[in-house]
Formats: structure tokens, sequence, C-alpha cells
């Protein structure tokens, strides 16, 4: 197979032009909206200056993610591994210490930020993997097993970091591509199961915390107690396993022939997400508490934590339909809306280009949705339906997680929102990621 | 068409589904935040960005005739915090040691201040009414501290002090009470100031104006980024009061250095009934109630005299009411003006034996006048009667207010048989001849007496005394008549009985006890008068009007001063300071600058 085409063969080859306009779009209108938002920071030059770098650049990237065949990410996907693990270990030595994480590369002309190439190169090895497990073996949990093997380098050294971010990004996409592969629901339902365990009690502690009456109660105490004290988790452990025994000898009662695996596995996860609750309870730095006690109480302190999503609201809301226009949004020209160029770039929108704005951004992302899902759905193997899965995961991710934050459903995660959000590496990497989309398009059956 | 088919094909489409749910979801919430709740928000956004500063708007001046404020407005400056819950520990605490002084607080004090208001995000009044000078030294930190902002306000001024203090009144904070019951179409804001007395508070609507505000663009720091609208103050409607101001003036000033310095003055133009001056002592200067921030005042400073001797002092008239008996005489006693009555120093009437302030001798009407004599209106009250002197009182209105539009106004007392008759006691000779020199249960306020000079010396017209002309609007200058003459009643007497009382008083200046009431060029009528006080020294009465020489008089006057012995010697140089003011004659009284501030 030939890895290396011609830009004006895969010219012929038909690319997909409304994912196309979508994506010139949304870069078209990120740039208005960074240019509108740093207007009245003094550094504003300097920015639009490094946007204005990167967006060629990006652009490039489009063009190389386009011109490859994609498939030559699933024959060398043990390079594409190697070179991930070398990005971030390259970034662990070399990477400049910024704002409590080590995850930037500093060169004489611009950084960059190896997480954000190493996101999509997961997603892409992550296929490849998929790929080669098979579809009989694809129901089996030693899939599971080994996936978590292959990735666990990655995520270690993306947490010494540490950037929570791209995790935050990665593991849903990750997700969404093993449901779309086709793996054994009952598994990913566990997996969920431990989402929810570590979830639960970690809100749980920290609405102890906000509300340190609470602990007084018996019930309070118990939850605060098992945090911290060993005996209470030992008696919680006990406690799950025996009710894992009793539904195992219940449903034996009923005749009801179901593997004594689920059980067992059942209890574990159950109890995995308790201690992965009490690791991250342990270990959750200060500013990311503050982000979980704001998602729960986002007005009890309007000038505390709950601040920023305030203002961000209140930047939307005084849009209305029709905007203040370009450049005459005052929540963010004179800073209530924090992180306005980056995380919180959609609230400039909101408040700039009003309603309409926002729906046009938001119809814009579930047009690419749409159009990824149209090209897996045409791809010409399996590999280039789970990269669009992949694909279409992340843009998900960063589309539920952008949006849900400024609305207040989901809690504040510091994600940028792809094309629109200031950031080079961010805007480089997403435009490579629809480039090789469009490289499953231009490969499709009955081209 | 796909290559593979699976039982898993349509996961994507799924959750391509699930994508579109999301999206419906977000776009439902963004119309809620931005189209349902959008009022909401622009309310919030505006009040995120814009601070408001009050501008105390000047209050309406108060002008005397002719044309001195006597109650104006100062420049004041108030200071500014505007807080913000961003500022940094080490700025606050270097900006609280630096205006500390300015605040007469401790730096720990204005530090708290300072993070108090920063948890607000309000714009917080540090310190108000600074001087000029305090304020211009304030300027320059403020560029060093971008957060705190100086705004100029007006700040009532008094500039000749206590002058026509109980007239003016004065202005002070509102009571709860007084808050309760505010017009809430003023506008009046919580620190606001009100007028408490006299006419800063009988005009009070008028006087006030309407505050301006300064609307400020500040950024998230709390940083003054622009000015978006400076909505200008429309000052108080401006008073114009009847009073002379020289006069009044003269008044004050020689009530202060008479004998006791406590007294009354109330001069009145016979023509209209207008006040051209009231001057009660001591007095008080409202300024103590609107002072800078940096003046220090004592705390007894506030403790101010708010008692109106002119119109709320009540004292026998004494000799000054010989005129009515002698009224009375010409009218219905038909006596012969030139009799000459044998004055030896007392007057035997029976019972008891009364006693003359001196010997006489054989003195005619226009003698017993002039001298005061005693023994001459006792022999003509015998002969006469004490009811027409009661006739007489009725007619010039003794015994009730004079009507001018003050709270607190005295009314006084009759004296005579009928009022006793209804007190079911019995009247004898005695007090008759008590009556005749104006002591006994008599008593009047030294606006009645002033009230009843104007009337003699109008021929008969006892007029409502009236002090303000008209207002006039500073916004629409909309003169607005306040005072009117009223003429309350005529007391029509013959017009022989006018002309022999006018020699008779004539007399009194020319060649009697009111001497000191001569001035060359006028025609002065006097009465003095020494009230006997049974508890301390006598209190001086003099009462006087008076025009130039062959016209109508144009001034009429009485004056009081309390403890002052005599009539003619205590009350007497005030009334002739009072004289030479109006008529600017000899010393031609300039108005004294006004008091400066340091």
């Amino acid at each position: 197979m030939a890895v290396f085409k011609t830009m004006r063969e895969n010219a012929r080859r038909k690319m997909d032009m409304p994912l196309f306009y979508a994506m010139l779009g949304l870069v078209l209108l990120g740039a208005l909206c960074i240019m509108s938002a740093v207007n009245s920071l003094s550094w504003s030059n300097a920015i639009v200056r490094t946007h204005l770098v990167a967006l060629p650049l990006g652009l490039g990237a489009f063009a190389v993610g386009l011109s490859f065949n994609y498939q030559i990410y699933n024959e060398q996907w043990k390079w594409v591994y190697g070179f991930i693990l070398a990005l971030l270990v390259g970034v662990l030595l070399f990477g400049s210490y910024q704002r409590g994480s080590r995850s930037w590369f500093v060169l004489p002309f611009f950084s960059m930020q190896p997480s954000e190439i190493c996101r999509i190169c997961t997603l892409l090895v992550v296929a490849a993997f998929l790929d080669r497990r098979g579809q009989q073996r694809m129901y089996d949990v030693s899939t599971l097993v080994w996936l978590g093997l292959l990735l666990s380098p990655i995520f270690g050294l993306i947490m010494m970091q540490p950037d929570f971010s791209s995790v935050v990004v990665t593991l849903p996409a990750i997700v969404v591509l093993l449901y779309c592969a086709g793996a054994n629901l009952f598994y990913l339902g566990l997996g969920a199961l431990f989402a929810c365990v570590a979830g639960f009690f970690t809100l749980s502690w920290t609405y102890l915390y906000l509300h340190p009456e609470l602990a007084e109660t018996w019930l309070g105490n118990v939850f605060y107690q098992l945090a911290h004290n060993g005996w209470y988790m030992a008696g919680f452990s006990l406690l799950v396993a025996g009710l894992g025994w009793l539904a195992w000898w219940f449903f034996k009662q009923l005749r009801l022939v179901l593997p004594t695996l689920y059980f067992v596995l059942a209890t574990l996860v159950v109890l995995a997400g308790l201690f992965g609750g009490i690791l991250l309870e342990n270990h959750m730095k200060p500013h990311q508490r503050k982000r979980v006690e704001t998602f729960l109480a986002p007005e009890a302190d309007p000038q505390g934590a709950g601040y920023n999503v305030l203002q961000a609201q209140i930047a939307m809301g005084s849009g209305g339909v029709l905007g203040k226009g370009l450049f005459s949004g005052t929540q963010s020209r004179l800073g209530f809306v924090p992180e306005k160029h980056t995380d919180f770039i959609l609230a400039v929108a909101g408040e700039e280009l009003g309603l309409w704005g926002m729906l046009l951004m938001l119809g814009l992302y579930i047009a690419i949705l749409w159009r990824i899902v149209v090209i897996a759905y045409e791809s010409s193997d399996r590999y280039g339906y789970f990269v669009c899965a992949g694909i279409f995961g992340m843009f998900f991710t960063y589309m539920l997680v952008n949006f849900g934050m400024l609305l207040g459903i989901v809690p504040v995660a510091g994600i940028p929102l792809p094309f629109i959000s200031y950031g080079g590496s961010n805007l480089v990497a997403s435009l490579w990621a629809l480039g090789v989309v469009q490289s499953v398009c231009s490969h499709r059956i009955g081209v | 068409m796909t290559v593979f088919k699976a039982h898993f094909d349509g996961r994507l489409k799924t959750l391509l589904t699930v994508a579109l749910v999301a999206g419906g979801v977000i776009a439902l919430r963004l119309l809620d935040i931005q189209v349902l709740r959008h009022d909401n928000y622009v309310q919030l956004a505006e009040r995120n960005r814009t601070q408001i500063l009050y501008q105390t708007a000047p209050r309406g001046r108060v002008f005397t005739t002719d044309g001195i404020a006597i109650a104006t407005n100062a420049p004041s400056f108030s200071l500014y915090y505007l807080g913000t819950a961003h500022a940094d520990k080490i700025y606050l605490q270097q900006l609280a040691k630096d205006i500390a002084p300015y605040l007469h607080r401790t730096t720990q004090q204005v530090l708290s201040k300072l993070e108090e208001s920063g948890k607000t995000g309000k714009a917080t009044l540090l310190v108000d009414g600074l001087s000029t000078q305090r304020a211009v030294s304030l300027q320059e930190l403020q560029q060093y501290y971008p957060g705190i902002y100086l705004l100029e306000e007006s700040k009532r001024d008094y500039p000749y002090g206590s002058m026509a203090s109980h007239l003016l009144g004065y202005i002070s904070s509102m009571t709860d009470a007084q808050w309760r019951k505010r017009d809430p179409k003023l506008g009046y804001r919580l620190n606001a100031k009100i007028g408490k007395n006299g006419i800063e508070h009988k005009f009070e609507p008028q006087l006030k104006g309407k505050d301006g505000g300064v609307y400020l663009e500040v950024d998230y720091r709390g940083r003054v980024k622009r000015i978006i609208q400076d909505k200008k103050w429309v000052p108080g409607s401006d008073v114009y009061l009847t009073l002379n101001f020289a006069v009044q003036q003269a008044a004050e000033e020689a009530l202060k250095n008479s004998k006791t310095g406590r007294g009354a003055a109330v001069a009145l133009d016979p023509r209209t009934g207008a006040v051209l001056a009231l001057a009660s002592a001591p007095a008080y200067d409202p300024n103590v109630f609107v002072p800078y921030s940096d003046q220090e005042l004592p705390a007894s400073s506030k403790r101010i005299n708010e008692y109106n001797l002119a119109i709320q002092g009540i004292y026998p008239p004494a000799s000054t009411f010989k005129i009515i008996t002698g009224a009375a005489a010409l009218e219905e006693g038909n006596i012969d003006v030139t009799r000459k009555i044998n004055c030896t120093g007392k007057y035997d009437s029976g019972p008891r034996v009364f006693k003359c302030w001196g010997t006489h001798g054989p003195v005619d009407f226009f003698d017993g006048m002039s001298n005061s004599c005693d023994v001459y209106f006792y022999a003509v009250a015998a002969a006469m009667g004490p009811a027409p002197i009661e006739r007489m009182e009725r007619k010039f209105m003794i015994g009730r207010p004079t009507g001018i539009d003050l709270p607190g106004e005295k009314a006084g007392n009759l004296y005579g048989p009928t009022r006793r008759a209804r007190n079911k006691t019995y009247w004898f000779v005695g007090d008759t001849l008590n009556l005749s020199i104006g002591q006994g249960e008599l008593l009047v306020t030294p606006i009645k007496l002033a009230q009843f000079a104007a009337a003699l010396a109008s021929r008969g017209n006892v007029y409502r005394p009236y002090y303000v002309d008209k207002i006039v609007s500073n916004q629409t200058g909309k003169v607005q008549s306040v005072g009117q003459p009223e003429i309350l009643q005529r007391a029509d007497l013959q017009p022989q009985t006018y002309d022999t009382l006018y020699k008779a008083l004539k007399h009194t200046v020319d060649d009697g006890t009111a001497r000191r009431a001569k001035i060359k060029g006028l025609d002065v009528y006097a009465k003095t008068g020494t009230a006997q006080n049974p508890h301390g020294p006598d209190h001086g009465w003099f009462m006087a009007f008076a025009g130039r020489q062959g016209e109508e008089p144009s001034i009429a006057l009485a004056v009081f001063v309390e403890f002052g012995e005599g009539g003619s010697s205590a009350a007497g140089p005030v009334a002739r300071a009072m004289l030479e003011a109006y008529f600017n004659i000899n010393a031609p009284t300039e108005p004294v600058a006004p008091h400066t501030e340091e």
C-alpha cells in the first residue's frame, strides 16, 4: 500500500466539504473571539500574533492529516506509541515548569504542549490495538486488561506532569471508542460503576467539607471516618463483600444462572471505587477541590469559588439574543470574565455575539460530530471507523465540558474549546485530527 | 453501506443521537440564560461595571433684600473607596496607612473598613466634608492608589455665622422618625441632612436640590476606567427674605454688645409688615452642624440655644404701654393735653401709694410722655377708668400672636377689667394704675411691640409680619411669591389722636427719655420702657418708628434687653444702631467680610 500520496492525487479524491466548512467557520469565529477577548489586555498583540502563527501551522497540520493515508497509523502503531512515550518523557525531562505543571516545550520561537498531540496519537494507537484484537476477542475481559496495560504508561506519564485536563478529555474518548468497537457492555458498565462510586464518595466528602455541621450526625461521621480511618474502610469492605455474597446466594436460590465472576467483579469494582475515591480525596489539590465545591454550590460564595461561573453566566445572559457586538462586551473587557481567551472564551462569545453566535457555534460543533459519524460509516475498514469514533468522542467531550461548564451543568475543568479558545498546540492538534478524519473520508468505499 | 456488519453497528449512531439531545439541552439552557433571564443578567452586568457616587446638590441660597446671601454653599469633598475583593493585602495596608490621618482613625480601623468594603464590592464612603485644602493633598494620593476617588460635593455654609440664625434654623442628619416620614419624591439618601428649624425646615422641599451622580465604569479590580455619565446636580430654589442685611447686622452687633448681651430686636416695615430685622441674643452659629471633617468642634458647640426670644419671650411692656393709655385717654378720656398735673414723685390711690420713677413737677401730656411720668398716667387712668385702656389694647391686638409664620410664637397676655371678670375675681383701682403704666399681668413679646410700633407708624394698620419675599427656582427660573402684606386689623383712631401721639413721641426723642434715638435728618418717634422684674434686674424696652424728615415712617422697631435695667441706656443704643443702619447715616455699615475657612 502506498504510504505517501501526492496532494494532487488526494485532491481528486473528494474531501468532505460540510466538515471542512464547519471547521473553517469555527476557526474564523475563534479568531474573532480571541481578538475581541484579548483586546483589553496589555499583551494582546503577542496573543493575536501567536494565534495568527498557529493558524497556518494548524492548516498545515490539517493538510498533513489529509494527505497521509490514515492506515499508516495502523501499520506503524508501535512507532506512534513510541513517539507518544518519547514526547511525554521528553517533556518531563526538558519541559518548562509553568502554573504548577511540567507540560511545555519552550523552543526559541514558540512553545508547544506535547500532550495535545499525544491525545490524538493515543486514540490512533487504541484504535489500532482494537483493530488488531479482532471482533471475537473484543468481548473478552482480556481486551480491557491488555488495553489497560497499554495505556498505563501514557496516563502515568501524563499524571506526572500533571495534566489533569488531558486525562479528562482522553478517557471519555477511549470509552466512546471501546463502546463503538463493540466492547462488552457489562465491563463498560463496571467501569461506569467504578467512576460513579469514586465520584460519589469524592462529592460526598467535599459536601461534608462545605457543611462541617453534618459531620456531627451519625451518617456524616461514618462518611468522614471512611476516608480517614482504616477500621471503617475494612468494615465497609466487609459489608460490600457480604452484600455481594448475599446477592450471589439470592440469585442461586432463584435458579437464575449468572457467572459467579460477575458478582466477584462487581464487588471488587465497588471497593476499587471506594479506594479510588479515597486516593482522590487525599491527593486532590486545593484548586481542584475548589472546583468540585463550586460545582456543588455555585451561589454559596459569589466572590469566591463560584465567582468565575457566575460572571461567565452574567456575561452570556447580558448578551441577549443579538449580543453587545464584538469588542464591546463589558464583562469581558473589564475583566469580570476570568480566563477569557482560553477556558471561558464561550462566555465572551455569548456576551458579544449573543444567542445567535452561541447557537452558531453549537450548530457547527454538532455539524462536525455529524460529519464524523457519516464518514465513520463510510470508511473502507474497521480502523477508519475506530479512528472516527475516537475523534468523535474527543470532540463530543470538548463540547459537553465547555458548554456544560458555562451553563453550570458540569464542574469547571479548565479545558479549552478546540478552534475557538486560544492555544496553538490545541488548535494544531485539533486541525490535524480533522485532517485524519478527512483522510478516512478520502479513502472511503467507492472513491 | 459498510464493509462490516456487527451487533454494535448502531452504537456510533446512538452516540450521535445522544450528542444531538445534549446539543438540544444546551440550546434550551442558552435560551433560558440569554433570552428569558436576559434582563436580570443585564442588571447584574451593569451593577458589575458601574459604581454610582451621589453628589449632594447645593441647597437653595437665602438672600436678604439687598442681595446678600446669608446661607449659601461651600465646596466639600468626599473620599470614596471603590471596593474589590481582588485588592491585595499590601496595597490595602499601604493605602490605609496613608489615608488614616485624613479619616481621624487608626490605620487598623481604616484597613478593616477597606477590607469590608472590598467584600461588598461597592463604592464605600470613607470620609466626607473634606475641605478644599485637604482634597488637594488627597488628590496626589489618588495618583498612587487607583482604588480611591475624590468627589466634589456641596456643603451648607453660613458665611455670616450666627447671622439671623433663629430665622434660618440649621440643617442636620435625619432622625429615624424623619427618615420614615420623608417625602419619597425628594429622593433623600440615608446620610442626607435636612432642615431642622426656621427657614431651613419650613422650605425644605424647595431648598433641597436634586442630587447629582457620577456613574463610573470600573473593572473587576474596582479601578475606574472612565466616567460613563456625570449627572449634574440641580441646586435648590433660592429664598429671598425681606430682611435688611445692614439692619439685621446692626441689631445683632448691638445686642451682643449691649449691657447683658441678652435680648431681642425686631424691625418691621410699617407700610407692609415686612420684617426688616429679627434678632435674638444669644444666637448660635448654624455652621457647627455642617463642619468640615478636619474642623475640631467641642461637643458642647452643638448644644445650641434654639430659644427665640423675639417671638417667645413674654415680658411686661412697661412704660411703652403709656402710648396705649395715652391713646385711650385721647380717644375716650376727653383729656386736655395741655393741662398740667403736678408730679411729686408719688400718687396716692387711697389704699396704696404708687411711686413715680422721678419727681417731674407739673407735666402736661407731652412732658408726661417724654419723661415717662408715671404720676401723669396714674391720674389720667384714674379719671378715665380701665375699660378704654382695655378697648385700646384690643384695637392693637395686644394678647394675640402677631401671626408671623414661625413656630412657637407666644401670644402674651391681655390685661384689663373684662379679662379679669372672666376669671371671676375683682378689679381694683390699683389694677387700673398698674395697667396704665404697663405693669401687672400685661405681657408682650418683642415682635408684638414692633407690630404695635408699626401700627402706630402706619396710623392703624396692624400687619401680620412676614419675612419671606419670594422663592426663585434655579431650575426653571420660576418666581413664587410667598409673603404678602396682610392687614390683620385696623386700629381706627381719630386722626388728631395719632397727631397728638406723634407729637408726644417726637418730643420724647427730641427732649425726653428717648434722646438716644435722636438722629439728624430723621423724624424719629420713640418710647422707652423699664419693666420691673421682682426676680432680678429690670428689663429695658425701646420702641420706635422713623422716617426721613417730612416723609412717612418707613421703619418701626422694638428692642428688648433682658436685665438691661434702663430702657434708654440698654436698649436705646441698639435701636439707634438699627436706625442708622437702615437710613445709612453716620457710620455707613458695610457688610462685614464673610468668615473665611482656614
